[in-house]
């Protein structure tokens, strides 16, 4: 055996491990006493394995993980900086919804429930023909009522009733059939929905082709009661 | 890595018997000759009394006319040798083992003796900075076969690894702790 053969085959390895037997370990021990690397291996081997049999008895020690040197992007999110500004936020929020919005909340709840007797606001002719405008004070956060006739007469497949803001803007739409057209419209408009000053209620035709055609407005001033 | 080179130059400095290198070559082979012998007798004394004994055949074939002609078989010779007298010694204690049927597994042996005795805590440092690196299935392994003297086959089939497997995590961590002490010690040989 050379040094070449004992590479190859490992037989340091085999030799340490007690596989080597009969010729094979003849030719390994005259080889190794010729030959200072192997030598050299076989002491180093030994030496491991003898040290290894006193450590191997101790139970295995868990090295504590290295303290990392280079932050993580997301470790901003548990800095002191963000996270006290964060609590405080959160506290504030939380407190607004329990001793502010929940007690209006109950109690626009309370007077939803509670029965009451409505007085509509009519807009039958309002504003026609240069009437005086109604002017209606509504109670702020509720809704009122207003009633108004939708001319029934053209033939057409629906109504469309648009509220337009004092300054021109489309504040609700809604359609109503040619059966709820030919009686007063009652409409429960909260008072959240509209806008404080003058605004109209646009009736329009929608005619079978698809076509809308105005056929009425009715003006009203709104005055919310704080 | 220098290692000592067995030529002309060497074997007449042991014919003419300059001291340092007889101490060399003593030495030397004291530590081979230990870990060739000590799976193979179980008590120290006889260890130590194959050594002289091969010493002194050695020594004065080599002094002898005619009795080393290849300096760079110096090495196989005292192999021979050592292999003649424990031969000897198996004879004289009545242990006719013959070395070829020796059970070369007692090379592992498990109890302590008297080089692991002397193992340096350094030693032991590095040997333990090695099987900290390795995974439990490895460390497991190595246990199983040299604390536990578990049977080799056996073990590996229940880590699901090959015989050859072993051998190559041996030769690892056996290179990984070669390089560990040359890198603390900066010695190139292990003493």
């Amino acid at each position: 055996m050379n040094h070449q053969d004992a590479l190859k085959e490992m037989a340091v390895e085999r030799y340490l491990l007690g596989e080597l037997q009969d010729a094979s370990l003849e030719d390994f021990e005259e080889h190794l006493f010729e030959c200072p690397e192997c030598a050299e291996d076989v002491r180093a081997g030994v030496t491991f394995i003898d040290a290894a049999r006193t450590e191997l008895r101790a139970p295995r020690r868990v090295p504590v993980p290295a303290v990392e040197s280079k932050r993580r992007w997301t470790s901003w999110f548990t800095s002191a900086w963000i996270l006290a500004p964060a609590l405080a936020a959160c506290l504030l929020v939380v407190a607004f919804q329990t001793f502010v919005l929940q007690p209006r909340m109950k109690l626009e709840l309370a007077q939803a429930q509670a029965p009451a007797v409505l007085n509509p606001l009519v807009l039958a002719n309002a504003g026609a023909r240069g009437d005086s405008v109604p002017e209606i004070v509504a109670p702020a956060h509720r809704s009122f009522v207003i009633s108004l006739d939708v001319p029934s007469t053209g033939g057409f497949s629906s109504y469309l009733c648009s509220l337009v803001a004092p300054d021109g803007a489309l504040l609700w739409q809604t359609t109503i059939s040619p059966e709820q057209a030919r009686d007063a419209v009652l409409i429960s408009m909260p008072t959240d929905k509209t806008k404080e000053g003058l605004n109209t209620f646009l009736i329009q035709g929608l005619s079978a082709g698809g076509t809308l055609e105005d056929l009425t407005k009715y003006k009203f001033r709104v005055k919310i009661q704080k | 890595m220098n290692f000592v080179t067995f030529d002309a130059s060497y074997v007449n400095k042991l014919r003419a018997g300059d001291t340092p290198t007889e101490q060399h070559f003593i030495t030397y082979f004291s530590e081979l000759m230990v870990l060739k012998l000590r799976p193979r007798l179980s008590r120290p004394e006889l260890i130590e009394d194959v050594k002289q004994e091969t010493f002194s055949r050695a020594l004065s074939l080599i002094r002898s006319e005619g009795g080393l002609r290849h300096a760079e078989r110096l090495g196989p010779l005292v192999n021979s040798i050592c292999n003649n007298v424990l031969m000897e010694q198996y004879r004289n204690s009545n242990r006719a083992e013959p070395l070829e049927d020796e059970a070369a597994a007692r090379l592992v042996e498990t109890g302590p003796n008297a080089l692991s005795m002397v193992i340096a805590d350094d030693t032991r440092r590095l040997v333990r900075q090695v099987l900290d690196r390795l995974n439990e299935r490895d460390r497991s392994l190595l246990q199983a076969v040299f604390l536990e003297e578990r049977d080799k086959d056996e073990v590996c089939q229940e880590l699901g690894v090959d015989r050859d497997y072993l051998r190559v995590l041996l030769h690892r961590a056996k290179s990984s702790f070669r390089a560990l002490y040359s890198q603390q010690t900066g010695a190139k040989t292990f003493h």
